[in-house]
């Protein structure tokens, strides 16, 4: 346990190196929160509410996403890829810990750092410029913290399973390319689940995407209430296992095709 | 410029022949490019599912933004690669066998790295393009196909001249600042809806110091006939080229300033 928690301190390290690449993306979230923020409001202009969200909710979405998008590595999160590219995954491998919770530890690490770094300052910068409220419930900032890590446990089994396709296409441009397309689509970042059209919406919720954005948000503005927290919880945990597992799986059948050559 | 010009299409051929060897990549990263670029569309068309228009904007109207600016990215995009790989040829120290070549800086680094994949970003931009036209009733006349010609190029150049600024500030950070970013892919965001929806400090900062708000604002009014709440005058709508070509001029003088502080990175 204490070499994870070792790890997760390195993983938070690391990321804090790149004190201007943290700054300058917090700048470019926060920018483009600015941008969808006057898109919604001018939208806004001829509708009250849609699928239960008001423009103050809406305003509050546009700047939780753009916070969350680089904790859950929304944009391309590739640091396995490349060890299998330039091999060091070999000696990662021979580790004795488990590969796949030494990453997570790590990704937690990351993730710390990215929360303090670039989710908090462009939510900051929109709530005194968009005049955003923060919720008052106190069982809402208890469930918020629950919430925010599942989704970031969520994102790291499919980022997990994504990485390792390495072994199989050695080039990941086309996959990130894609994988980040169904991340933004499914995950509700760019419209939320609840102005998706009836029938879809329901489906949208259930997927492990939602686990990652939808559902903190929601209840970030209290949509969901009493049990219904609950039961998203225990959506975002039943993900988080079945992601874990299936990368288990995948890094099994990799494994059998990994070939080391020299040494 | 003419012995310039053969030089930059022989190396941008090279690169052409040397992608296609890999053809079925190729294939999947510009089908993926196009998928990609075409879900943040879809998300549009999801918006506009719930919202009727944005300041009297239907989502015709802003398909038509959309496409003008689509294009003109997507075009600055596949030729400016190389500006964007500035950094890397700095940090590697492959920038100093730039210098000792008989060739512009400039050319050499516009030709250094064109990815044709990304022909599925301009694709795109077409598609939507296309879509809108056929939705709206626009009463094309010669004047509007020359303005329409005139500020796709004219965009393109503007995005062209933004890559540019942002490499030649990576002379002195060596890191390629992701605040490039912000009106890159940020710009291109912004052109995709009319210039009112936003704050007038933007509005303003995009008007007169990037002025993107050449890139298919203005061209959309002129050849959608709408008026303009801003109450610009309307001979700017004509302008794009001709703004396009001085803000190239300005991004060359950065080019040419960073150029003479290059210093190696030591590597």
């Amino acid at each position: 346990m204490r070499l994870y928690w070792e790890l997760a301190r390195c993983g938070y390290r690391r990321t804090a190196i790149y004190r201007t690449a943290a700054i300058s993306g917090a700048i470019t979230n926060t920018f483009f929160g600015f941008l969808r923020a006057y898109m919604f409001i001018a939208l806004y202009e001829a509708r009250g509410e849609v699928g239960g969200y008001t423009l103050a909710d809406t305003l509050a979405f546009t700047f939780i996403t753009q916070g969350m998008a680089a904790l859950i590595g929304l944009w391309g999160w590739w640091p396995i890829a490349e060890s299998v590219q330039d091999g060091s995954v070999a000696s990662d491998l021979s580790r004795p810990y488990d590969y796949q919770f030494a990453w997570m530890a790590q990704d937690y690490g990351r993730a710390l750092y990215q929360f303090v770094a670039r989710s908090a300052p462009p939510f900051v910068v929109g709530m005194v410029a968009f005049g955003i409220t923060l919720p008052g419930d106190p069982l809402i900032w208890l469930a918020l913290v629950p919430t925010v890590i599942l989704s970031v446990g969520v994102s790291y089994g499919w980022r997990f399973c994504l990485n390792l396709s390495t072994f199989w296409w050695t080039d990941h441009r086309g996959t990130a390319g894609i994988a980040m397309m169904i991340g933004m689509l499914f995950s509700g970042f760019l419209v939320p689940i609840a102005m998706w059209p009836d029938g879809l919406r329901e489906i949208g919720y259930l997927s492990p995407f939602a686990a990652m954005v939808a559902i903190p948000i929601d209840v970030f503005l209290g949509k969901l209430s009493g049990t219904d927290v609950l039961a998203a919880l225990a959506l975002q945990a039943f993900w988080l296992v079945a992601l874990l597992a299936l990368g288990r799986l995948v890094l099994s059948a990799a494994l059998h095709k990994l070939v080391v050559q020299g040494g | 410029m003419r012995a310039n010009l053969d030089l930059y299409l022989a190396l941008v051929r090279a690169q052409v022949n040397a992608q296609l060897q890999y053809r079925t990549s190729f294939l999947l990263m510009a089908a993926s490019q196009f998928v990609v670029t075409f879900t943040d569309f879809l998300m549009v068309l999801l918006l506009f599912t719930q919202f009727p228009s944005i300041a009297g904007w239907t989502l015709p109207e802003v398909a038509f933004l959309y496409g003008l600016g689509g294009i003109a990215f997507g075009v600055s995009d596949l030729v400016c690669g190389g500006f964007d790989g500035l950094s890397k040829m700095i940090r590697l120290g492959t920038f100093d066998r730039v210098l000792t070549r008989p060739v512009g800086t400039f050319a050499q680094v516009l030709a250094s790295d064109v990815q044709i994949r990304r022909l599925g970003r301009i694709a795109q931009g077409v598609t939507v393009f296309a879509l809108a036209v056929s939705w709206l009733d626009v009463t094309w006349s010669l004047d509007k196909l020359a303005v329409l010609a005139l500020s796709l190029a004219g965009g393109a150049v503007i995005f062209t001249s933004i890559w540019v600024i942002g490499a030649a500030i990576t002379f002195w950070t060596v890191q390629t600042s992701e605040v490039t970013n912000v009106f890159t892919y940020g710009g291109e965001a912004l052109v995709s809806y009319p210039m009112p929806i936003y704050a007038e400090g933007i509005r303003w900062f995009f008007t007169y110091v990037v002025p993107l708000i050449f890139v298919s604002y203005l061209p959309a009014l002129y050849i959608l006939e709408r008026p303009d709440p801003l109450g610009l005058p309307p001979f700017l709508q004509l302008c794009s080229p001709v703004v396009a070509v001085l803000f190239l001029l300005v991004a060359r003088l950065c080019w040419a300033f960073g150029v003479r502080h290059y210093q190696g990175t030591g590597s």
